[in-house]
């Protein structure tokens, strides 16, 4: 009905809005954000579309080039699936995500728990250092990573180069997660747990009935960035992992532009395309969730 | 420790002494053979030989069982009553024997009761006749129908309603839920109204509950229990600690002497864990190459052939924390023991194990669940980084790759004054890190701050496309952009033709330094700006709109509302977060590296160990893992992580949620 009557109300010409009618200076001020806005979306829309027209280009040769005639097909996927490591790197870097996610929840949840509804000796301080510590990124130990990995090897035999990426994201994690678990948990108030506590519930019974169906959104949100993290990560496989079929995603795909034996951009280009579109989709679609866990965690401290 | 004539129990209330010998021994008279003492030893063999007397095989009946403690308990009381004022040890028996004798009973009572009511149950299951079930689920058969047609008659009528349009279709379906809701409980209801279903159920119910009503009624007794050896104080001839030291050595000894045994022999696990494990390692046995924290005097320099440096230093760092482990173990074992054997000496009983497994489990449960995480974080994350601490203070270079010795501070001196191969281009790299981390970061920052207001703006249209389109860059893995942007500046590819189209001349970007890092800072824009420009749409939206209406009414121009009102509101919110922008670009590898591996090269300005692109952690990473100057490198990243660590406590220990820990 609304409709209706503005439809009516625009055919006799009355201006109707909240908002004052534009001036020319506005109308000019206007076409020109119009302006702007469209020139940065097709800055960034560009570099991908060129990237989806030449995984799907069969004219496209190991190096692309541009202008060349669009010819439809999946040679270069045909090529990435079949001429390259591209499935087990994708199952390598599936478990070792998959990995990092449990071991990561496992810590957290328990060390968030801990630091938000506990008072005990050593918390100030413990949260101070684990603070600084995890302020030094990963990259300081790339001397010592690949020794370390041999000694460990040494005491539990089976112990491969995926499982000590495993521990060092996991382990480098615990840190920043704590961190922004405990702050979700601080704005939570601790009338329920008093609750349980009070109905006779041990703390583990707490935990487990109370805490953990509380947060588990945020849990959700640092599953999420541990999941990814390895996807995107490239500087650790660079480091540790040698034979082609140990890499992961990011380091295999760098063999198709790097390394002059396998080079092929346009398989680069359809490998990098089959991973895009599912991580870009996620973030999208959780964009919301996945800024607030990182700013409550930065904000809250 | 001075002897006095009252003894203390937990809460602190005094007690006046029983044992006379103590007593006058407090008052200074020293009587050689003093009765009380003899009193007590009879007293002492007396319940030796009645304890041994009352071990009765157990019971497997659990209605024994009880009659059985309800018997020993009666025993015990008639047994301790006349030696309750000769001793606390004997009250302390005498009245757990007394909680037992008034509330055994009552659990008897309650298991004995439940079980008749099982058998009567079971009886009537079995007396119940086979046609029972059948005449219930008719009856209800037919009562069940009754009720689904009724609801079918409404169903009907709230789809007339519907589709007259006098409901929404909101609340049709809300009704068509309530509908199955009632069917289901209606069923339900029916089943339990079968005989046969009702007592398989009562059944299960009584079961239940002779497995938990006792425990329950345990649980008090042993609370009851728990607060008597809390309150009747214990008398001791001891008068100053000794045993306690005895933990030093071997931790749980201590405890054991004081009558926790469950305690000292878990105490004496991580004395296993230190004597077998950390103090074996420190000393040198069971590492891979090194010798334990000796290995770090030399690091393997004059050793073996096949021995290495790096080996070394890492098993010493491994071997010092270990034995730190070891060292606090020693010290919370003794300390521990200490305290109770002094309470001891005061009159405070020693816990019982049921009473410490408890305090474990309560107030040590902080400690315990993150015990793990804290094992994690030390092998994990600080052995590396300590090992590069001491790297950085050895000579680990290309001429002594297996083994190297210390160096002291040699490689940060050689950084700061620039000298050496290595060195010199530290300063260099250094400067266009600097350019690079403000330019891109502040660029990005100044770009998707400016697209956020212009999309802010009410009268733009297609809000939600412009928006996803922004945050592409920040959606897509940045490791495939950085490719992407790579591949297509190399010689005949898109972007550089775009290049030569606009410039009018070719330009290999990749060859010449200035454009590399032009394009560089340009590239990480096209990533940076997309997450800022999403974190500051969301404050901008959550800014309430009567801030601007006030500024309005006041006169205030757009660019007033711009400075005065939306900037310091989106830069109080983001600040920490832009702050992280900073450091993450300081930091980021995977940019310089992926799109020109920190080329071009221009061997006349930086030699063969970086390009004129490398920042200084990509600068790490090739003296690291291709250049063999390790601890070169490592003194960069220990530079650059105190560096993050100076500029993280600034802005931690300001913040407000930290400053709030108690």
């Amino acid at each position: 009905m609304m409709e209706t009557k503005k439809t009516k109300v625009k055919a006799e010409k009355i201006y109707l809005s909240d908002k004052p009618p534009l001036s020319t200076g506005g109308m000019v001020l206007l076409a020109l954000s119009y302006g702007i806005l469209i020139a940065w979306a097709v800055f960034i829309l560009w570099p991908i579309i060129q990237m989806f027209l030449s995984a799907f280009n069969e004219n496209q040769y190991q190096y692309l080039t541009s202008g060349v005639e669009l010819k439809f097909g999946t040679k270069h996927f045909k090529h990435l699936f079949e001429e390259t490591n591209y499935l087990i790197w994708i199952r390598n870097t599936l478990f070792i995500s998959l990995s990092t996610v449990l071991l990561t929840l496992l810590f957290v949840s328990f060390t968030g728990y801990a630091y938000s509804r506990f008072r005990f000796k050593g918390k100030k301080m413990s949260l101070m250092g684990i603070m600084l510590v995890q302020t030094i990124p990963s990259f300081v130990g790339i001397a010592a990573y690949f020794a370390m990995h041999t000694i460990i090897q040494q005491f539990i035999p089976g112990f491969n180069k995926h499982m000590m990426l495993i521990m060092i994201y996991s382990a480098g994690g615990i840190a920043g997660n704590t961190f922004i678990l405990k702050g979700y948990l601080d704005s939570i108030p601790t009338d329920l747990d008093d609750a349980a506590k009070i109905d006779g519930c041990s703390n583990m019974q707490t935990y487990r009935l109370i805490i953990m169906p509380i947060v588990k959104p945020m849990l959700a949100i640092i599953a999420l960035w541990s999941f990814i993290g390895p996807f995107l990560d490239f500087l650790l496989p660079r480091v540790l992992l040698t034979r082609s079929e140990d890499l992961t995603v990011s380091a295999g795909l760098f063999t198709l532009i790097n390394d002059l034996r396998t080079i092929n951009q346009p398989a680069f280009a359809a490998g990098g395309l089959l991973i895009m579109v599912p991580i870009a989709a996620l973030f999208i679609i959780l964009q919301k969730q996945l800024v607030s866990g990182l700013a409550s965690g930065a904000v809250k401290g | 420790m001075a002897e006095t004539k009252v003894k203390l129990n937990h809460i602190g209330n005094t007690f006046a002494m029983k044992n006379q010998y103590l007593l006058d021994r407090a008052q200074g008279k020293n009587i050689a053979k003093h009765p009380y003492l003899q009193c007590l030893a009879d007293f002492e063999s007396k319940e030796k030989r009645f304890l041994t007397e009352l071990k009765t095989p157990r019971a497997t009946d659990p209605l024994e069982e009880y009659s059985q403690r309800l018997e020993a308990a009666r025993k015990q009381v008639a047994f301790y009553e006349p030696y309750v004022e000769l001793s606390y040890d004997a009250e302390l028996a005498y009245k757990k024997a007394r909680v037992e004798v008034e509330q055994v009973p009552a659990i008897l009572e309650t298991y004995r009761q439940i079980r008749q009511e099982i058998e009567q149950v079971r009886s009537e299951r079995k007396a119940l006749p086979p046609e029972a079930d059948q005449q219930a689920r008719a009856l209800m058969a037919t009562e069940l129908k009754a009720l689904e047609q009724d609801i079918e008659t409404q169903k009907m009528r709230i789809n007339e309603l519907y589709k007259q349009k006098r409901i929404s279709s909101k609340a049709l379906q809300n009704n068509m839920v309530k509908f199955k809701r009632q069917i289901k409980i209606a069923k339900e209801n029916a089943e339990l109204a079968v005989p046969s279903k009702a007592l398989e159920l009562k059944e299960k119910n009584l079961l239940y509950r002779l497995k938990q009503d006792p425990k329950k009624m345990e649980a008090f007794i042993q609370a009851e229990k728990n607060d008597l050896q809390q309150n009747i104080p214990v008398e001791i001839a001891q008068g100053a600690p000794w045993k306690s030291f005895l933990s030093i050595p071997i931790p749980g000894l201590g405890q054991i002497l004081n009558g926790q045994y469950i305690k000292g022999l878990l105490m004496m696990l991580l004395a296993f864990f230190n004597y077998i494990i950390a103090i074996p390692y420190a000393l040198g046995y069971g590492n891979y190459q090194g010798k334990g924290i000796g290995g770090l005097v030399n690091l393997a320099v004059g050793g073996k052939r096949l021995d290495k440096s790096l080996f070394f230093m890492i098993e010493g760092v491994i071997a010092i924390f270990l034995l730190i482990i070891a060292l606090f173990i020693f010290w919370i074992s003794f300390k521990d023991a200490y305290k109770v054997e002094k309470d001891k000496i005061l009159g405070k009983r020693p816990n019982s194990w049921k009473i410490t497994s408890k305090m474990i489990l309560e107030e040590g449960f902080p400690y315990t669940v993150t015990l793990p995480s804290a094992i994690m974080i030390i092998f994990i994350v600080l052995v590396p980084i300590m090992t590069s601490l001491l790297l950085s203070m050895a000579g680990q270079d290309p001429q002594n790759q297996s083994k190297f010795g210390w160096v002291g501070l040699e490689n940060y001196l050689a950084l700061i004054k620039g000298s050496g191969l290595a060195g010199a281009l530290f300063w260099r790299i250094l400067v266009w890190t600097l350019i690079w981390t403000l330019g891109a970061t502040t660029l990005s920052i100044l770009v998707g701050f400016f697209l956020a207001i212009l999309l802010n703006n009410e009268r733009v249209k297609l809000k939600p496309l412009f928006r996803t389109i922004y945050i592409l860059p920040w959606a897509i893995p940045g490791f495939i952009s950085i490719l992407l942007f790579s591949i297509m500046f190399s010689p005949d590819s898109y972007l550089t033709n775009v290049l030569s189209a606009i410039t009018g001349q070719t330009i290999l970007v990749k060859d010449s330094t200035f454009w590399t890092r032009l394009i560089l800072i340009i590239m990480k824009t096209w990533l940076g700006s997309s997450y800022i420009f999403l974190l500051s749409l969301g404050v901008l939206q959550s800014i309430p709109g009567d801030l601007y209406e006030a500024a309005d009414i006041d006169g205030a121009t757009s660019w007033q509302k711009l400075t005065k009102i939306t900037l310091p509101l989106v830069l109080f919110q983001t600040a920490p977060l832009l702050v992280g922008q900073y450091t993450f670009n300081f930091n980021d590898f995977t940019a310089i590296f992926l799109f020109n591996g920190g080329g071009p090269f221009n061997t006349s300005l930086y030699g063969n160990l970086a390009g004129s692109s490398d920042i200084l952690i990509s600068y790490i990473f090739k003296l690291t893992m291709n250049n063999n100057y390790q601890s070169i490198g490592a003194a960069i990243a220990i530079i650059i992580s105190f560096g993050l660590m100076a500029f993280a406590y600034i802005g931690f220990s300001r913040s407000k949620a930290f400053r709030e820990i108690k």
